[in-house]
């Protein structure tokens, strides 16, 4: 017994050890340089100088693009769960043995293998107010008379974005969901049926909780798509007009390479960490504590 | 079937023939307006290309080494692809196992995917040049060579394979490894087949990363060549819009490919239980 | 662990890329968004072979926004490109950062090559005493007007004051239609003209303090956005950026645009009614303008200096430029150069010869260009803030505090 312990705990090691080592390289070691560098004031011309929590008192008393940005980024996470939701009602359609469902899910999934860049090039021409099918569309239908740009609204620009991108992993939170419904027992269903229980209760009950792993996979997903926004916010705004669509994420990379300010960067994606931190907790304890795990 | 269940199931399909139209419609846009002959900023835009001509598609052909590009990626991707499949499975498995520090783990690797790549260019651009990747495939796919993501998804996969099966092969004398060979991989093909296409699609659509590691122009990929030709082009013609759909094809056409496998694999996990 | 150093190990020796022989000397030469021009570099690089055997000159190019983070890796990897091509205010904000080598010696001891800019071109990235860049590729902001709106509201031509500018505005902004008066390009400094011919400063001499925190630059704000709030200032003026701006004086609705001289092509392209009777080009009152330029600069990381200028000195040699300005129609502050291509244009495209003739007159009323260690920064603490007050968000004289506070707050930093 203990011989094959200790065989499972070198298994173990073993077959962590080369995607640790990944992470460790590319994840936790240029994080734990972020930390370090978040305390310092960096400069090109001389060794960095301890400074404390200056960058992070200027970034929270003296900072309103902070703040902006962060409201837009807990905005596209609310967005993104928003698009769970509807990917829930298009995964329920597509279930089960409905004919043409298979082309059904390929249609609506064609949208996440697109670069980023070139789904923020097509929407960008969508919402041109000339050539784009946007506003001629709004137009003939008498919504509006007069062409709205879009992305250079301060109203409308952080809507557009997000709806750009909500059509491009809109798909990709369908196939998690697909995945967790067809992992659901079907003699659940029978049973509560049987015991006369009414669709939206069968929802409730046996859908939604055993779903919960792949919902905590959506909210993990849901963070992960708020970096991949980098390229539509980029590409689309720039983070304009003013900062109205400025992400935590556009702000970190702008402040790093648009303005050479390493250690105030740093400091931002430290607080971004300590942000998406706080949102993955409160989704593990939303999905009943077992983040990752089907029992 | 009943006039109630008819006319539900119509519904259903009417629904997600719209959903359809709505997903689909972006992409015709672009086509239409690579192939238009008009004026594209003219108002109001026609709803069928104008006088359709290719010339956009040849005037892009002529103007990247389309070719080089596409290798480069095709071959980033197949490293990137085999390394996460082999190396996330593995680890995926390691987590189904009992093991002192697991849910620290767990928690480890999932706050790993709270880090931007953003944050991590300089540190990743140094660490790479230490081991002497730059400007190689293998720098190049080696930030993509395990996915914390799919980890979980192989893992939820192995969960799911009912106990019964493990202890019965457990009581047949198989060791981990072959247990995880001979009965959790074969049952786990939607999520072999989910690794491999989010795997491709990750790795084939970064950007970032080979503009910062590549130097030679004929070590780019292809997400590259679409920004140059953005930034030269801007948005004048319909040559830009002709370039982005030749830079999603190679893409697109691999997904198609896999997508029934990929599609099939998911519907075979409706026999579990 | 094993199992990742056996892939490396095969993986690597089969695809990574050779190391260069390090006998030979080599230069890295990175261009700002000069793809298009392969075949004259690589004929270029073939003649500087020629004059200089032995080295091998290894060409990149990166599209603008790509080369921040790519020469910010590049130079914490120890391994900078030894001549960059940097665009505007970025030369003295990396000259600032200690990246860039001190070109004014190598000016001094040859003033031929001094002698080929136009001075105040080549001043345009002095800091500190110091010369840092050396320009290839110049334009600067000019008027262009839509001669057929300005006859419909009855205007003989450009105005002279920034309030009679106001007024064209205004006059054709109500000629209905989706008209607009006036469109001005808002990135890097491009608008600044605007203030400066009001003797608005941004900056106090030592560049060290904000001072437009004043009733006159409140009351000029307080007019734009007045104009702005109607219809005789487009509003894309304050958050277009390249397309939306020039695609609507392209559309033929908007009576004046305030942009440099690459404007031109592009609405060339996009504006059929565009030729000599419907396009009218001028300069701003007062003769102000913005420039936007491009120039060589020397890393200081560079391992072969001497060798750097010489490539420097060759791609500014009297054939390289003409050529470069021929191919591209652009140019170049060369000033022989630029005198006898506009001079050819006169015969061969009027229009573009007027054009390009305004970008070498008046290049001693620049503004817009201050040599900033910190540009973007200042940028970014002052811009939102206009944006703000010049879209009515905000009113005008607590955007400008606000503005003032950052910047100087940002100047405090250097």
């Amino acid at each position: 017994m203990n011989v094959r312990r200790t065989r499972q705990a070198a298994l173990v090691a073993c077959f962590l050890t080369p995607s640790l080592l990944i992470f460790l390289l590319y994840r936790i070691l240029p994080l734990a340089w972020n930390v370090v560098l978040s305390f310092q004031a960096w400069s090109p011309l001389h060794p960095p100088t301890w400074v404390g929590w200056d960058n992070y008192d200027e970034m929270l008393n003296d900072d309103d693009v902070f703040w902006q940005a962060l409201w837009n980024t807990l905005i596209f996470m609310g967005s993104q769960a928003i698009g769970a939701a509807l990917a829930l009602g298009i995964a329920l359609l597509v279930n089960s043995d409905l004919k043409g469902a298979s082309v059904y899910r390929t249609i609506v999934f064609l949208s996440y293998p697109l670069m980023t860049v070139a789904v923020a090039i097509i929407w960008r021409w969508m919402y041109n107010e000339r050539g784009g099918l946007i506003d001629y569309v709004l137009r003939q239908l008498g919504i509006i008379h007069q062409p709205i740009a879009f992305l250079d609204s301060f109203s409308w620009a952080l809507g557009s974005t997000i709806v750009a991108n909500t059509w491009q992993v809109l798909g990709f939170f369908m196939i998690v969901l697909l995945t967790g419904l067809q992992n659901i027992p079907p003699h659940l269903y029978e049973a509560a049926r049987v015991d006369g229980a009414p669709g939206w209760a069968r929802f409730l009950r046996i859908t939604l909780p055993m779903l919960r792993p792949s919902l905590f996979l959506c909210a993990v997903i849901g963070i992960l798509n708020s970096f991949a926004a980098f390229d539509l916010v980029y590409v689309m705004t720039n983070g304009g007009p003013g900062h109205a669509t400025e992400l935590l994420i556009t702000y970190i990379y702008k402040q790093a390479f648009g303005e050479t300010r390493f250690d105030y960067a740093a400091a931002l994606t430290v607080a971004q960490f300590m942000l998406l931190m706080a949102l993955a907790w409160l989704a593990h304890r939303a999905a009943g504590g077992n983040a990752g795990a089907i029992e | 079937m009943t006039r109630r269940e008819t006319t539900l199931l119509g519904v259903r399909h009417a629904v997600l023939v719209m959903i359809s139209l709505v997903m689909l419609t972006p992409f015709y846009w672009v086509l239409k307006t690579s192939l238009t002959g008009e004026n594209i900023y003219a108002y109001p835009p026609s709803l069928l290309p104008v006088r359709p001509h290719l010339f956009n598609y040849v005037d892009v052909w002529y103007l990247i080494p389309f070719p080089r590009y596409l290798l480069n990626s095709v071959i980033v991707s197949a490293i990137a692809v085999s390394g996460n499949v082999v190396l996330n499975a593995i680890a995926g498995y390691a987590l189904t196992l009992p093991f002192p520090g697991r849910r620290a783990m767990i928690v480890l690797l999932l706050s790993c995917t709270l880090i931007p790549f953003q944050a991590t260019i300089i540190p990743a651009y140094l660490i790479t040049a230490h081991l002497g990747l730059l400007n190689s495939y293998l720098g190049l796919a080696l930030p993509l060579m395990s996915t914390i993501v799919c980890i979980f998804i192989f893992k939820a996969s192995f969960e799911a394979v009912p106990r019964s099966l493990i202890d019965a092969a457990r009581i047949d004398g198989l060791g981990d490894v072959r247990i995880l060979l001979r009965v959790l991989l074969p049952l786990s093909t939607s999520a072999i087949a989910t690794n491999v296409v989010l795997a491709f699609i990750w790795s084939w659509n970064n950007f970032l990363w080979p503009l910062i590691i590549t130097r030679d122009a004929d070590m780019q990929t292809l997400p590259l060549g679409l920004a140059r030709f953005l930034s030269y082009m801007e948005d004048t013609t319909g040559a830009l819009y002709a370039f982005v759909v030749m830079v999603l094809a190679p893409g697109l056409l691999v997904f198609l490919m896999a997508q029934s496998s990929f599609m099939r694999g998911l519907t075979a996990g409706a026999t579990k239980g | 662990m094993r199992r990742r150093r056996f892939l490396a190990g095969t993986v690597a020796t089969a695809l990574a890329r050779p190391a260069i022989a390090q006998t030979s000397k080599k230069i890295t030469f990175l261009s700002w968004n000069i793809v298009d021009q392969a075949e004259m570099f690589k004929r270029w690089f073939a003649a500087f072979q020629a004059e200089h055997p032995g080295v091998e000159i290894e060409w990149l190019d990166k599209k603008g926004p790509d080369v921040p983070p790519f020469y910010q890796t590049q130079l914490a990897g120890g391994t900078p490109p030894d001549v960059v091509d940097l665009q505007g205010g970025i030369g003295i904000e990396y000259a600032a950062q200690g990246a860039l080598l001190d070109l004014t010696p190598y000016l001094q001891a040859h003033p031929d090559v001094k002698a080929r800019f136009n001075p105040d071109y080549l001043h345009n990235w002095v800091w500190e005493g110091k010369n840092w860049l050396v320009p290839f590729y110049i334009a600067k902001t000019l008027l262009f007007y839509n001669k057929t709106l300005f006859q419909k509201a009855g205007l003989a031509g450009p105005a002279t004051s920034f309030d009679e500018l106001l007024s064209h505005a205004a006059k054709i902004g109500s000629g209905g239609e989706d008209q607009t008066g006036f469109l001005t390009l808002n990135f890097d400094w491009l608008y600044w003209a605007l203030f400066r011919m009001n003797d608005v400063e941004l900056l106090s001499p030592d560049m060290k303090q904000p001072a437009f925190d004043t009733a006159k630059m409140v009351e000029v704000t307080e007019k734009l956005a007045k104009a702005t709030a109607g219809t005789a200032i487009n509003k894309i003026s304050w958050t277009g950026r390249w397309v939306e701006p020039l695609g609507a004086f392209a559309s033929g609705k908007v009576g004046m645009l305030n942009a440099h001289s690459s404007a031109y092509f592009f609405l060339k392209g996009q504006g059929a009614w565009i030729n000599q009777d419907t396009l009218g080009v001028g300069e701003l009152p007062g003769n102000w303008s913005v420039p936007s330029l491009h120039g060589y600069a020397i890393s200081k990381g560079t391992k072969n200096p001497d060798l750097a200028w010489a490539f420097v000195d060759f791609c500014t040699t009297r054939k390289q430029v003409e050529e470069m300005a021929q191919s591209r129609r652009i140019l170049t502050a060369y000033t022989d150069v630029d005198n006898a291509l506009v001079a050819r244009l006169e015969k061969e495209e009027p229009l573009a010869h007027a054009v390009l003739a305004t970008q070498l007159e008046y290049t001693d009323k620049l503004c817009g260009n201050w040599p900033l260690p910190n540009d973007s920064r200042v940028k970014d603490a002052f811009y939102p803030e206009l944006q703000n007050a010049l879209l009515g968000r905000k009113d005008a004289k607590s955007a400008l505090a606000e503005a003032s506070r950052k910047v100087a707050r940002e100047l405090r930093r250097v």
